[in-house]
């Protein structure tokens, strides 16, 4: 690609308001997402990354503010309440379609087989005939090392095969954009490791993916752009060198230092391996 | 003594009156999954004054005793409504009406048992509520839902007892008839209490069987 041509932004979120009653969860968002950037949320518990982030296909309703996806807004509120969109259910559901969604508890059907939960929304919302989407879920859950699994049910599966099949049937929907809600803090702890595996090859292959994790090498691994939210509101936004290792806000500094003193007593045995 | 000629003897009026028996367990209680079904989604319904509907029947139903229902509808709808209803309306209606806010209430209860992430990944796939209802809810939902329906059905077998109120020859009824012209109450009602018994155990067997693997799916 030529240096000049600016990737577009996948993904805008301006000046965006979310209040649970009188408690302010976010407040004056905005965050850019271009074609193929990864960016990885973090913050304390409570800091409203996850809302943030559910506020992106409204699975989460904001109080204002405005969201574009793939170039096409889904949502655009003053802050005096006054709608400057309104969208129909279908056309909601048509942009939102262009985010695939993993969640921390996976949430996969339980009454489906592997297969019907990658295949079903292709075939219901994406007017794809069965066996093509088959075909292609099938093609899916190779890439994630899942296919003997195919016809089994996912309460047969570990938590992170189970994660890896929720992956699969977010990609299943081509997405634009690929949004994680800390989709391996429910996992056992041997098990983090394939999913994060996943993560990467898909962060390679060029998916542009919004991430909320408290993985801090994942950050290191795969990440753009850090985002760090406190109190719902962005309080550093830069590359995870940056953010992480030199940190100026002294929230960041004081979240980071629990990972740089687990650094610090790993380096010994890190050193003699 | 206990004297089981009676009961021979007057065989085909029992089995007439469990006819009735059984023709208005299975007419009101299909009738009322039909009720339920639609009482129960209007009470899950985003659309308030649906919703509030939906709760005022639920709770109007539940709230009056079925014997009461039954001689109301009988003896003093038609004076309100200035039109004729035969005891076997009567009779259906309420039975049909009384199941029916039992059952949306298993429906409703159902539904927001299954865990509210369920309807968040079917949603992030970009389907509409209908789809997510039929494809993800429902499926799930009806298979926690057949060990209560199964069991409030067999208390709907009993409750048609109290037909018997307004007249219906149901087997209860006939029973009375029976006793009322042998004097032979003790061999009589324990024949319709054993019958009730022989139906019903098995089904009760049932119910409890289906509760134990499925509960244990989720």
């Amino acid at each position: 690609m030529p240096a000049s041509i600016e990737p577009a932004d996948i993904l805008s979120i301006d000046h965006l308001n979310l209040r649970y009653g009188n408690r302010q969860i976010l407040r004056d968002i905005s965050l850019s997402v271009r074609q193929g950037e990864v960016v990885v949320l973090l913050g304390a518990s409570g800091c409203g990354k996850t809302s943030l982030l559910r506020s992106i296909n409204l699975l989460t309703q904001p109080q204002s503010g405005r969201i574009t996806i793939g170039g096409e807004a889904i949502f655009d509120r003053s802050e005096q309440g006054v709608d400057r969109l309104r969208l129909g259910a279908k056309q909601i559901e048509r942009i939102r379609a262009r985010t695939g969604m993993v969640f921390q508890q996976f949430n996969l059907f339980p009454h489906m087989s592997v297969l019907r939960n990658v295949a079903e929304a292709p075939v219901i919302v994406g007017g794809m005939t069965r066996d093509q989407a088959e075909q292609e879920a099938r093609d899916l859950l190779l890439q994630l090392g899942m296919e003997a699994h195919a016809e089994k049910r996912p309460a047969q599966l570990s938590g992170g095969q189970q994660q890896r099949v929720a992956i699969a049937r977010a990609l299943a929907m081509k997405p634009a954009v690929m949004l994680f809600d800390e989709p391996t803090s429910a996992l056992d702890p041997e098990l983090v490791g394939e999913v994060l595996r996943a993560m990467v090859a898909l962060a390679r292959s060029g998916m542009t993916m919004v991430i909320v994790t408290h993985e801090l090498g994942l950050a290191f691994e795969i990440a753009d752009r850090v985002v760090f939210l406190d109190g719902g509101e962005i309080a550093a936004d830069g590359p995870p060198a940056e953010i992480l290792l030199a940190p100026k806000h002294p929230r960041v500094a004081s979240f980071v230092a629990r990972f740089h003193e687990s650094i610090d007593m790993l380096k010994p045995f890190l050193e003699t391996a | 003594m206990f004297d089981p000629s009676v009961i021979t003897d007057n065989a085909a009026l029992l089995w007439q009156g469990l006819l009735v028996t059984l023709l208005y367990t299975v007419a009101t209680i299909a009738t009322g999954l039909l009720i339920g079904f639609a009482i129960g989604l209007a009470q899950l319904s985003r659309i308030l004054p649906i919703r509030m509907f939906g709760r005022v029947y639920v709770e109007f139903f539940r709230n009056i005793p079925l014997l009461v229902i039954l001689l109301w509808s009988y003896y003093a709808l038609p004076i309100f409504l200035h039109v004729n209803i035969t005891k076997a309306w009567a009779g259906y209606l309420s039975l049909s009406f009384y199941i029916g806010a039992f059952y949306a209430e298993i429906l409703r209860a159902g539904v927001e048992g299954i865990d509210p992430g369920q309807s968040d990944a079917a949603t992030a796939l970009g389907m509409s509520s209908g789809q997510r209802m039929r494809r993800v809810i429902l499926p799930q939902a009806i298979r926690r839902m057949l060990p209560p329906l199964v069991g409030q059905s067999i208390i709907q077998m009993k409750n048609t007892t109290l037909l018997s109120a307004i007249t219906v020859p149901d087997l209860l009824y006939q029973g009375s008839y029976i006793s009322s012209f042998t004097y032979k109450p003790m061999e009589v009602y324990s024949a319709v209490a054993a019958i009730f018994l022989i139906i019903l155990v098995p089904l009760t067997a049932l119910a409890r069987r289906m509760e134990g693997p499925h509960a244990r799916i989720h």
